[in-house]
């Protein structure tokens, strides 16, 4: 992984320094709430219902063990002992104290961590494929690129009060597990022939919340070393000319969308060109330093086959569902991936215990080189596990509680903290993902639904990604009360799809029997055990599926 | 009188606003329409100072920068980034090389920024301490970016150009 070198952990500790200032001035009164606002968003830190809550970021959900316990040793100190994993690979605390965060900065920067732009109108974390670097399918690796990109927009001077939030993914795999789509850019990884030079599709003015959108290819090919200064054309553009005098249509997709996206590449193409001089140009060889960082950890080679994934005595059957689910192929024979379900029934999706982060870093330092991927569905990763080590894995996992062998799989939801936590909520989210896995609770049923995505959005801010659910779950304010708005066909991975919503909206308890109707025709109508729910809903379009919610003699109706 | 930061010290500033009452060696800043509107020979003439809003275009200005020995890029509210892009292609693309100045709803947790955009003297909100405020200039020692200021050098690592 990267590491920081003098510069970088001087800018880290600078930035603790200024924002113990900032916190200071506030506290004092020297700065109003709308003066301290700004500054207090671009080091994550929003004041919510109960509490505060800060965001630390986890560049493109990458963490050391030490890391991980780091994030341990702050949810026990500053907070109530655990932490939420978000969908864009960070980590909120949603109990520390005001006075205490620029404390917790420091915890942070004494193990290459910050909150730098973890939210704010400016360039936020770099997101990409948690599965990068041990995926069979992909290109290249595509964190040198994230780690790039995140340097140059760290503390960028023209870039720092954009009209709006800013968001970059990358990714280097066709199937495409950043949703590049869905970000106001989208990084691309593309070479034209299997030994051409590595250069970057590049999509714009993708994004979710109340106004969703799917982004669009600005320029086919981009050579690497243009990358940054083709950021440098949008960005500029954008800052110039989005809009902000409404914060609803800031974001660079209506920009985009207003402009169309034939004059919107016009005017970055211009930009571009008319400031070659100026713009950072990325050397190739930094280019490989950066890709230095990132080498393949010390695999054993099986010379004579790799071993299998091994067995269990009496727990056969769970480790079986558990290595088909929440197992994935690695490019090199004798590992396997890992996913760490933070999908428990009784527990907020993404949320885990401080105890169960300094475990989960013990047994990675045995079993994985000693890092930790954070995925944007709010689970965690062990990316490079041997096969013959899988039973104790497993077991390890199992006593902590992380092996529900639910990923991919309906209860392997994504969710937002909505009304338990957020100011910005009109409905609550957690006690919804509850209801569904208690509804649900068979896992043999979910095995025979297949792979499908349910996410939820407290509110159309969409932090939950509700649009490109293959359900997706809208919480509103009905005069007070909580409704729920279904969307299904959404999709977050190649190619992106936006949901289609089924009807009018409906009550809280009434989610898990809507779900269960829907997935009644879906299985009445499938063809095949390999149509997945949301490929059947392609096929024959929502009818069916609204006339089954929808029926008269129901109270649904 | 009213209290700048230019050129890293505290001095008092000589602009004068429209609705400003004039006074002794006060410089007027004009809008930039109405500069360049003007007909020729009406200008001030080299050494005039004009003040820029966050919508206006830059191109149009061209041919008289380098009648301008200050131009002021307006910050009308808190939040308000367009003037950094504005600084940046005055300095760059522009070859601009006068006095640039930010003015408005900006405080000291703005000035790095600033001033790594080109920006050489502030007008910063009227409550701002000052003194704070130019110390403020020093908050970061090191960059990821260039700049086109002074204050930070940016390192380079060892293998780069």
């Amino acid at each position: 992984m990267y590491r920081y070198d003098q510069i970088d952990q001087t800018l880290v500790n600078e930035r603790v320094t200024q924002f113990r200032d900032q916190t200071r001035r506030f506290l004092a009164g020297e700065l109003t709430e709308d003066e301290f606002r700004p500054l207090r968003l671009r080091n994550g830190l929003y004041i919510q219902r109960f509490a505060p809550m800060l965001r630390v970021s986890i560049p493109y959900g990458l963490l050391s063990t030490g890391q991980l316990r780091m994030l341990a040793h702050i949810a026990r100190s500053y907070d109530r002992g655990y932490g939420h994993f978000t969908t864009r690979q960070n980590i909120q605390y949603n109990w520390p104290q005001l006075e205490r965060v620029p404390d917790i900065l420091a915890d942070l920067a004494s193990v290459e961590m910050h909150a730098i732009q973890t939210s704010g109108n400016c360039i936020r974390n770099i997101t990409s494929d948690h599965l990068a670097g041990v995926a069979p399918d992909e290109i290249a690796d595509p964190r040198p690129y994230c780690e790039i990109i995140r340097q140059w927009a760290a503390l960028h001077p023209e870039f720092s009060y954009l009209p709006r939030k800013f968001k970059i993914a990358v990714t280097a795999s066709p199937a495409d597990r950043a949703a590049v789509e869905i970000h106001d850019v989208g990084v691309r990884i593309k070479r034209v022939s299997p030994h051409a030079e590595i250069g970057f599709e590049i999509l714009a003015g993708g994004g979710l919340g109340r106004t969703p959108i799917l982004g669009k290819v600005i320029r086919p090919y981009l050579p690497q070393a243009d990358l940054l200064a083709y950021l440098e054309a949008i960005l500029r553009v954008y800052n110039r000319h989005g809009r902000r005098d409404n914060i609803h249509k800031a974001r660079i997709k209506i920009l985009l969308r207003t402009l169309g996206a034939q004059e919107f590449t016009r005017q970055v193409e211009h930009e571009f060109e008319a400031n070659r001089e100026f713009a950072p140009r990325l050397e190739a060889h930094e280019v490989e330093r950066m890709r230095g960082f990132f080498a393949p950890p010390p695999y054993q080679r099986f010379e004579d086959g790799a071993p299998d994934c091994g067995s269990v005595g009496s727990g056969k059957p769970a480790y079986d569902a558990w290595l088909r689910y929440n197992t994935r192929r690695h490019k090199i024979p004798g590992y396997r991936v890992v996913f760490v379900s933070l999908k428990k029934h009784g527990e907020a999706p993404g949320d885990m215990s401080a105890e169960q982060m300094e475990a989960l870093a013990q047994l990675a330092d045995r079993v994985s080189f000693g890092m930790v991927r954070a995925t944007h569905d709010q689970n965690l990763v062990l990316a490079d596990v041997p096969q013959s080590a899988l039973p104790e894995v497993w077991r390890q996992l199992d006593a902590l509680g992380l092996a529900t062998a639910n990923i991919g799989t309906l209860t392997d939801m994504i969710c937002c903290p909505g009304l338990d936590f957020c100011s910005l909520a009109n409905a609550g989210s957690i006690d919804v993902a509850k209801q569904i896995h208690a509804r649900f609770d068979d896992l043999d049923y979910l095995y025979d639904l297949g792979p499908i995505e349910i996410k939820m959005s407290g509110c159309m801010n969409a932090c939950g990604h509700h649009h490109i659910g293959h359900i997706g779950i809208l919480g509103v304010d009905k005069h007070g009360k909580e409704w729920y708005q279904i969307t299904i066909g959404g999709s977050s991975t190649g190619p992106a799809a936006l949901g289609e919503v089924i009807g009018p909206s409906v009550p809280k308890d009434q989610v898990g029997e809507t779900i269960a109707r829907l997935l009644e025709v879906y299985l009445r109508e499938r063809q095949g055990e390999d149509e997945r729910f949301v490929d059947a809903v392609r096929r024959i379009g929502i009818e069916p599926f609204q006339e089954r919610v929808y029926e008269t003699n129901h109270s649904l109706a | 009188m009213r209290r700048i930061i230019r050129w890293h010290e505290l001095v008092t500033d000589d602009a004068r606003y429209a609705g400003e009452e004039a006074g002794i060696e006060t410089r007027p800043v004009q809008p930039a329409a109405e500069f360049i509107a003007a007909p020729a020979g009406q200008t001030a003439g080299s050494g005039a100072a004009i003040l820029i809003g966050p919508g206006d275009e830059l191109e149009p200005l061209a041919p008289h920068l380098a009648l301008l020995s200050l131009i002021v890029v307006d910050f009308p509210k808190i939040g308000e980034g367009r003037g950094f892009s504005q600084a940046r292609m005055l300095r760059q693309r522009y070859r601009y090389a006068g006095e640039l100045r930010a003015r408005g709803a900006l405080k000291r947790d703005q000035l790095f920024f600033l001033a790594r955009c080109g920006f050489d003297s502030f007008d910063l909100d009227p409550t701002e301490d000052l003194q704070a405020a130019l110390a403020a200039l020093n908050d970061f020692s090191v960059a990821y970016q260039d700049g086109s200021d002074a204050v930070v050098k940016v390192q380079r690592r060892a293998g780069s150009a």
